[in-house]
């Protein structure tokens, strides 16, 4: 089914009680974009559609790693340290190694070898 | 605290998402929901600066659906890369349905620009929602 609808609620960036389109706010990942540098300026309107996607998979796949952390460790609770390694040990996650050690550093996973000297 | 949490997607959209993979029981701490929040909002930061830099290369100055699907893939996330794009192609799908059903309806009157000149999606800036998506079946696989 292709019909296109209207939904007023859904650029207001909050839980509107009823579930759009799509699952994240398209304002909010907006916002974030243009955060995310300064020479990001001008945002086609079908970007932050794209992400919605992309964002929805990203969890997906995130959080099933992550579980299967929890799993390992024959618990019902996935907790942050679970996330923390699931980031570890998925290479494409690099980008947030820097981002899951520092807030909390119980990581029980393989120590990380960052080699600060050489940086200037 | 209120300030942090604009900057970041809200957490309840973000566990709606957790849930989708996790068995009805599984339960999921707050510190857990909070790191996934911070991670999907640094997610959509990285990909973005790649976008970003590309646009940049080209000389171009809006950055599109399609920027954001390469860069994906530059990133390793070729996975994501292949849903996105056919999510992509089937939003301007709709998108086009719906202008030439709206053109029918109001004949010459309202002949909204069809072309915008940098925005190859066709649609005007205040409407972004008016597709419906497809059934969350999701087809990309985790390589563990």
């Amino acid at each position: 089914m292709r019909q296109a609808r209207t939904y007023s609620g859904i650029l207001s960036g909050g839980i509107s009680g009823r579930t759009g389109p799509h699952l994240l706010p398209l304002a909010r990942i907006k916002k974030i974009m243009k955060k995310s540098g300064d020479d990001v300026k001008m945002i086609s309107g079908e970007a932050p559609i794209v992400f919605s996607k992309a964002c929805e998979l990203f969890i997906e796949e995130l959080t099933q790693r992550s579980w299967m952390v929890t799993m390992r460790g024959k618990r019902r609770t996935l907790n942050k340290e679970d996330v923390t390694s699931a980031v570890i040990a998925t290479d494409i996650f690099d980008f947030l190694l820097n981002l899951v050690s520092d807030t909390g550093n119980s990581v029980e996973a393989a120590p990380l070898e960052m080699d600060i000297s050489k940086s200037s | 605290m209120a300030d942090e949490q604009y900057r970041l997607l809200p957490i309840a959209n973000v566990v709606r998402i957790m849930k989708h993979i996790l068995p009805p029981s599984a339960k999921i701490s707050k510190e857990a929901k909070q790191t996934m929040q911070e991670c999907v909002t640094e997610f959509i930061s990285f990909v973005t600066s790649e976008a970003s830099d590309k646009c940049h290369k080209e000389n171009r100055k809006t950055l599109n659906g399609d920027d954001i699907c390469w860069a994906l893939t530059a990133l390793g996330f070729d996975n994501y890369a292949e849903a996105t794009v056919r999510y992509l192609h089937k939003y301007r799908e709709a998108e086009r349905e719906k202008a030439s059903s709206q053109n029918k309806a109001t004949s010459s009157q309202d002949k909204d620009d069809e072309e915008s000149s940098e925005d190859n999606s066709r649609q005007p800036a205040h409407q972004q929602t008016d597709y419906e998506a497809p059934s969350p079946v999701l087809e990309f696989r985790v390589h563990i």
